[in-house]
């Protein structure tokens, strides 16, 4: 599904039913089991673009840092280059994901940390939050202005240690298609934040309103859109929820009757993975899976169990819960309206013959 | 932990300016001397008499690499000469020459507080932050370097040069980028940052700086071929393959004799499967380049690529005769003989490979296969060369299914149904081991058996070929 498609089904796309006329944006992801180890190689990161990708030089690629700030200044690719840097280790998954979609990745990301460009410029006491625009830019929608790409994240969020402007992944620059020069990064958070192409961070006050990201009519999708007896609540969308998937086998294989080892990956944007359970028969029982690599926040783990598989037809499904008491849904919410955290136990149809 | 001495050979430069610096030092004379300082009691005339002595002695000692001693000196001169940032940075050289960069360190850092004006005490800190292995006072170095000097293009071009010797390529990119945007950027940077560019993935600046200095008509032909191979290599990361192959023939053509011109446009032709074509531009390169080692083992390469095998072998064969190391050549020959029906000698080539390097990956697995192929193969010796297999991959399924192939061979079908067994309990998903079990199962008279293995390898095939249906355990 693109990302034009993805906004058409949502819920805001029905509030909003005016037709999309962003550029042709790429729309890449990959089969997960074709990732060997934890790491996605940034070659098969998943690309969800809203515009045209930039086209930026490292020679004139600037960083504006203003808004609520005591000293607006400016950063250029050596000084973002030359800051004290750090490592972190975590998945972006789209938010419009399907429940055992594969526009999620996990790698190791390079870059400063937001608190630490935020530092010199002197931030407003009254701050609550920061819009970051990327280069790329064009119509979300048909009545809306041609505006950059454009998003507000919390301030709280920002000065977490573990957000960055990164340039790095796994240890290489940031492929064009996922940021090249410099991207926002939010570790825990559905991608849709973590900006690409980031040029210009707004430092804004609770009552602000930042005119790319509101005039595009970013405001009106990214939206959790939750039935209630009063009508619907909307609620702007943030953390990754708790998922798991199954990698291998795929939907609809045929296996010869044998030993087979199913895997997968589990991930969540609130804690660690603490577990991650396998049903062969639907959901209707479940057969705990081991987690082969370390649960960490932000991280996603590989999972697998060795079935021994009978003849017969099956329906497989994973499930993960995380260190906060949150558990993947058997099922999809029928309370939502809109077409984000499809976080729900995929089954997965297997024939064992 | 070596480390350049560019600095301390411009130390020389400073001793000129000791003497302008006396008057600061005379008036320290009555004011008092650092903590580390003993008293003295010269009088102002013995002070700058005193001071040219030691700071003649301490260049002369730095020049004989006496750096203790130099050190020892350059410490009386700071204690009589305290705001003196010559004196200072001289001891800062001195103290690093001789391994002490902490103490180097501090040293510097006076003689940059004394004058801030001058790049030299804190080109010196980024070298001697380096040798300490302090990447984030390295790297607060530098951003000082940039608040202070952002106009100073051989200051961040030269920082970028020492950047790039010793590796540190990302800091080497962002100095190279300032050297850039200052005035003094020539072409020798330009290139470097090309290079850095393109490695970095920004290629079309890179296209821009290399094409640049390609056109440059007044620059060495030498220097234009490796712009030219620069923009060349990024053209083709950008997926502008006639672009890119354009640029490599001008760099072959402005150069005949860089050999890393006719590699990059051999592998150029490779990645669009002209083999015929990059056989062509080695070979140019081999008429241009006739000692060129190099150049072998792509042409052998693609030689087979091209199916020439019988060119290929002379030419690999050639190789390992000046390099018997080249493991890779040994693989090669070993496919234009299994391309060409000759098993023996592919075997024959394989175990020369195992006999230089006996633990190159699944040699023993390769040379099985090759004695397999045969008419009367030696089943014995092939047994054995999958114990050794085994011995390093205790658990691979191709192991295993070639071993029940093997004893299928030999009628011992008990043993071979129980290795394919296990071939297929460690990759399910391969076809091929439940073909050959069908077929031993059939042996020993258990048709039910057959029949199913059979059935099972219908089910693994009916998912297709490609990546779902690869083996997982």
């Amino acid at each position: 599904m693109t990302r034009r498609q993805l906004l058409l089904l949502s819920g805001a796309g029905a509030i909003l039913p005016s037709a999309l006329t962003a550029s042709e944006p790429q729309n890449l992801s990959y089969p997960l089991r074709e990732v060997q180890g934890t790491l996605t190689p940034p070659e098969r990161f998943f690309v969800r673009d809203h515009f045209r990708e930039p086209q930026l030089s490292l020679e004139t690629w600037q960083l504006q840092i203003e808004g609520r700030v005591a000293h607006p200044y400016h950063l250029s690719f050596s000084d973002l280059l030359e800051l004290p840097a750090k490592k972190v280790e975590a998945v972006l998954e789209c938010s419009g994901n399907a429940a055992n979609g594969s526009a999620a990745s996990n790698g190791v990301w390079e870059g400063v940390p937001i608190s630490y460009l935020l530092e010199p410029a002197g931030i407003d006491r009254e701050s609550a939050l920061l819009a970051f625009e990327g280069a790329d830019a064009g119509r979300l929608f048909q009545d809306s202005a041609p505006l950059a790409y454009a998003q507000l994240v919390p301030l709280e969020k920002c000065l977490d240690a573990s957000s960055l402007v990164a340039f790095k992944l796994n240890d290489l620059y940031l492929p064009r298609r996922n940021g090249f020069p410099a991207r926002a990064l939010f570790p825990g958070w559905y991608a849709m934040d973590s900006v690409k192409w980031v040029r210009r961070i707004v430092v804004l006050n609770a009552g602000d309103r930042q005119s790319a990201f509101y005039q595009s009519g970013m405001d009106r999708v990214y939206n959790r859109v939750v039935r209630t007896d009063e009508g619907q609540k909307i609620t702007r969308l943030s953390a990754i929820q708790v998922k798991s998937v199954v990698a291998w086998p795929s939907d609809k294989m045929n296996l010869p009757a044998g030993r087979h080892l199913v895997w997968g990956f589990a991930w969540t944007g609130t804690g660690a993975i603490r577990e991650v359970v396998l049903s062969v028969d639907g959901g209707m029982t479940w057969i705990p899976a081991q987690v082969q690599s370390s649960p960490d926040p932000f991280r996603w783990v590989r999972w697998s169990y060795t079935w021994t598989a009978s003849p017969g037809d099956y329906v497989l499904m994973s499930r993960a819960s995380d260190s906060q008491g949150n558990q993947q849904p058997v099922q999809r919410d029928k309370t939502r309206k809109d077409v984000y955290e499809l976080n729900w136990c995929a089954p997965l149809q297997c024939s064992v013959r | 932990m070596s480390m350049s001495l560019t600095g301390v050979r411009r130390s020389s430069a400073v001793s000129a300016r000791v003497l302008g610096l006396v008057a600061a030092a005379l008036s320290a004379c009555a004011t008092g001397f650092g903590a580390d300082c003993p008293p003295h009691s010269l009088t102002a005339a013995e002070t700058v008499t005193r001071l040219k002595g030691l700071d003649t002695a301490a260049q002369s000692e730095m020049q004989q690499h006496q750096y203790a001693e130099a050190v020892r000196d350059y410490r009386e001169a700071s204690c009589l000469a305290p705001d003196s940032a010559p004196i200072f940075y001289g001891l800062g050289v001195a103290e690093a020459a001789s391994g002490d960069f902490l103490a180097a360190r501090k040293s510097l850092a006076v003689a940059d507080r004394l004058q801030p004006s001058n790049v030299l005490p804190l080109a010196m800190l980024v070298r001697v932050n380096f040798s300490l292995g302090d990447t984030e006072s390295l790297k607060a170095t530098l951003r000082e370097a940039a608040r202070r000097f952002p106009q100073d293009g051989n200051l961040h071009a030269g920082l970028a040069q020492f950047l790039v010797q010793n590796k540190l390529f990302d800091l080497a990119l962002a100095e190279s980028l300032r050297a850039q945007r200052a005035s003094g950027a020539n072409a020798g940077s330009v290139m470097e940052l090309a290079v850095l560019e393109n490695t970095v993935g920004a290629y079309e600046d890179a296209i821009r700086n290399a094409a640049a200095v390609e056109r440059q008509a007044g620059l060495p032909d030498g220097v234009r071929a490796s712009a030219a191979g620069v923009a060349g290599l990024s053209y083709e990361s950008t997926g502008r393959r006639e672009e890119a192959i354009a640029h490599l023939r001008d760099a072959i053509h402005l150069d005949p004799l860089q050999e890393n011109s006719y590699l990059a446009l051999a592998f150029l032709f490779e990645k669009a499967q002209r083999y015929g074509d990059a056989v062509n531009i080695l070979h140019e390169g081999r008429r241009k380049l006739p000692g060129s080692f190099a150049l072998l083992l792509p042409l052998g390469s693609d030689l087979v690529r091209a199916e020439q095998y019988q060119a290929a072998i002379e030419v690999l064969r050639d190789l390992l005769r000046q390099s018997p190391d080249e493991l890779e050549a040994y693989l090669r020959i070993a496919d234009a003989y299994r391309k060409t029906g000759r098993p023996e000698q592919e075997a024959g080539i394989l175990q020369d490979l195992a006999q230089r390097k006996p633990e190159y990956p699944m040699i023993h697995l390769l040379i099985a296969r090759a004695m397999l192929n045969p008419d009367r193969a030696d089943y014995a010796k092939v047994l054995d060369e999958l114990s050794l297999a085994e011995k390093s991959a205790p658990s691979d399924a191709d192991v295993l299914y070639l071993r029940g192939k093997v004893y299928a061979a030999m009628s011992r079908y008990e043993e071979a149904a129980a290795a394919l067994e296990h071939a297929i309990e460690l990759n399910p998903m391969d076809p091929s081991p439940y073909y050959q079990l069908a077929l031993v199962y059939k042996k020993l008279g258990k048709a039910e058996q057959a029949r199913q293995a059979l059935g099972r390898m219908q089910v693994v095939k009916q998912n297709g070929a490609g990546p779902e249906t690869r083996g997982v355990n």
